[in-house]
């Protein structure tokens, strides 16, 4: 490892200075999970400096407020998955924060460094663009909010500035009549890294049809958006395994429309249509379920 | 910098450069050899210890990060004459071949019991699944592991009734 001057942020705006003062030159230290393999790597590219902002409590926990949830950047992921707050109102997050990793990474991987890393295989962003979220940056000269697809100009690039910090992750609750899914999938269970992943949200109306959808496909694009054909062909509709298959073609097709026939598209072409496919049949299965238990 | 930390319940104060690990730091500086430096980036699980309860990958803490914190590693499960009940169970169901990972599935086991006294088999698989063994296909150490509660348990009653026994001998006086 390189030396670099190690500097621990007392609060947010102590960490605002430094990062002003040490500009591009310095690294955000979070929870580390992700920084201290490139701090490893030493091919002359290290910084000269770490911001450490792990030890801010006030950038920690989560809370909910009227219609909606905030959650700290500094939240490690095991707290996600475990939190009934984020289970009851956003249960799509919860599921995605389990599967991140091994418990050792979700007890140390904050959801601010799984976000503000942007590796397209990324497993909280997917859940969090369908549910809406908007991120806070700040920095000495202010903060600015912005929802968090047009943060992403690329895989691993974000429009944060050298000096920004992310200070705030919020979203709407998901309605009572609403359900969500997450499916990755990954090599294996554990430690793995998704290959393919999907995000989707069903809301119904009274009459068990579809009133909107929100669809999230991760690591299949360069950066993460809703996939609006698909949902387009959902809204309105009576839910159905053929149905649910249609707007899985239709995600495949997106896919492929925008970042062309590559060596992987024979395979990821069918399997992107099916998990997406099996990401509605979830939603639609939990929708019945919590029916009979009303 | 300097550094104040409690490693197995005893505080050091310790001078320290910020670009190490804490594995580093255990292995070279304190000479605590039984944590192990496997992969070096958070996959394998062998430099695995709890810091403030927690099981986390030593090789991805960085020294100055353990300031005003605590740390256990697998020295600290034994006493001076008796060894832990998970170490106990892990010599008995032969869970350990090799012996490169065992101090890491330890310290992941002792974060589960810890936190869970009854765990299911479920929760005990997610709970060393961040722990790779090539040797023993993980069933003996998951067998340890649910034993290990078992004689946590039992360990637990004996020193209740033997307290009891004990007041029931003073009120006699």
């Amino acid at each position: 490892m390189n030396a670099f001057e190690y500097i621990r942020a007392e609060s947010k705006t102590h960490a605002c200075e430094m990062l002003a003062r040490w500009s591009t030159g310095a690294s955000v230290l979070a929870g580390g999970t992700d920084l201290l393999l490139t701090l490893r790597r030493s091919n002359g590219s290290s910084p000269k400096a770490i911001v450490d902002i792990s030890e801010i409590r006030e950038m920690e926990g989560i809370s909910a407020r009227d219609g909606s949830v905030t959650i700290g950047p500094l939240t490690v992921h095991a707290t996600i998955e475990r939190s009934e707050c984020i289970r009851s109102c956003a249960p799509l997050l919860s599921i995605a924060a389990s599967m991140i990793g091994s418990p050792q990474i979700r007890n140390r991987g904050t959801i601010g460094g799984n976000i503000m890393n942007a590796a397209t295989c990324a497993d909280t962003i997917p859940p969090l663009i369908a549910l809406g979220a908007t991120v806070t940056l700040k920095s000495v000269r202010g903060s600015r909010r912005m929802p968090l697809e047009q943060l992403f100009t690329g895989p691993y690039v974000t429009v944060s500035e050298p000096d920004e910090i992310l200070e705030e992750i919020s979203f709407p609750k998901l309605s009572a009549n609403s359900t969500s899914a997450f499916i990755k999938l990954g090599r294996r269970n554990a430690l793995s890294i998704a290959r393919l992943s999907v995000a989707s949200i069903l809301v119904f109306d009274g009459k068990g049809r579809i009133r909107e959808a929100r669809i999230v496909p991760g690591a299949a694009f360069p950066t993460w958006h809703r996939i609006s054909d698909a949902e387009q062909l959902l809204r309105g509709e009576v839910p159905s395994v053929k149905l649910f298959e249609a707007a899985g073609r239709t995600v495949a097709g997106a896919m492929i429309a925008e970042t062309g026939r590559r060596w992987s598209t024979a395979y990821k072409e069918p399997v992107l249509a099916v998990l997406v496919a099996r990401a509605l049949q979830q939603c639609n299965d939990l929708r019945k379920k919590e029916r009979k238990v009303r | 910098m300097r550094i104040s930390v409690s490693i197995n319940r005893r505080s050091y104060s310790a001078d320290v450069v910020p670009y190490r690990t804490l594995l580093d730091f255990l292995r070279e500086d304190l000479g605590l050899m039984g944590t192990k430096c496997g992969c070096e980036i958070g996959e394998c699980g062998a430099c695995t210890v709890l810091l403030d309860g927690k099981a986390v990958n030593s090789c991805l803490v960085l020294v100055p990060q353990i300031d005003g914190h605590e740390v256990f590693t697998v020295e600290g499960l034994s006493g001076e004459n008796d060894l832990h009940p998970l170490q106990e169970s892990f010599m008995d169901h032969d869970a350990a071949h090799c012996g490169f990972c065992t101090p890491g599935v330890l310290m992941s086991a002792k974060a589960l019991l810890d936190e869970n006294r009854s765990p299911s088999d479920e929760e005990i698989r997610t709970a060393i699944s961040g722990n790779l063994c090539r040797c023993t296909g993980y069933t003996q150490i998951i067998e340890a592991i649910k034993d290990a509660t078992k004689r946590r348990k039992s360990a637990g009653r004996r020193r209740v009734a033997r307290v009891r026994s004990e007041k029931q001998r003073r009120r006699k006086k």
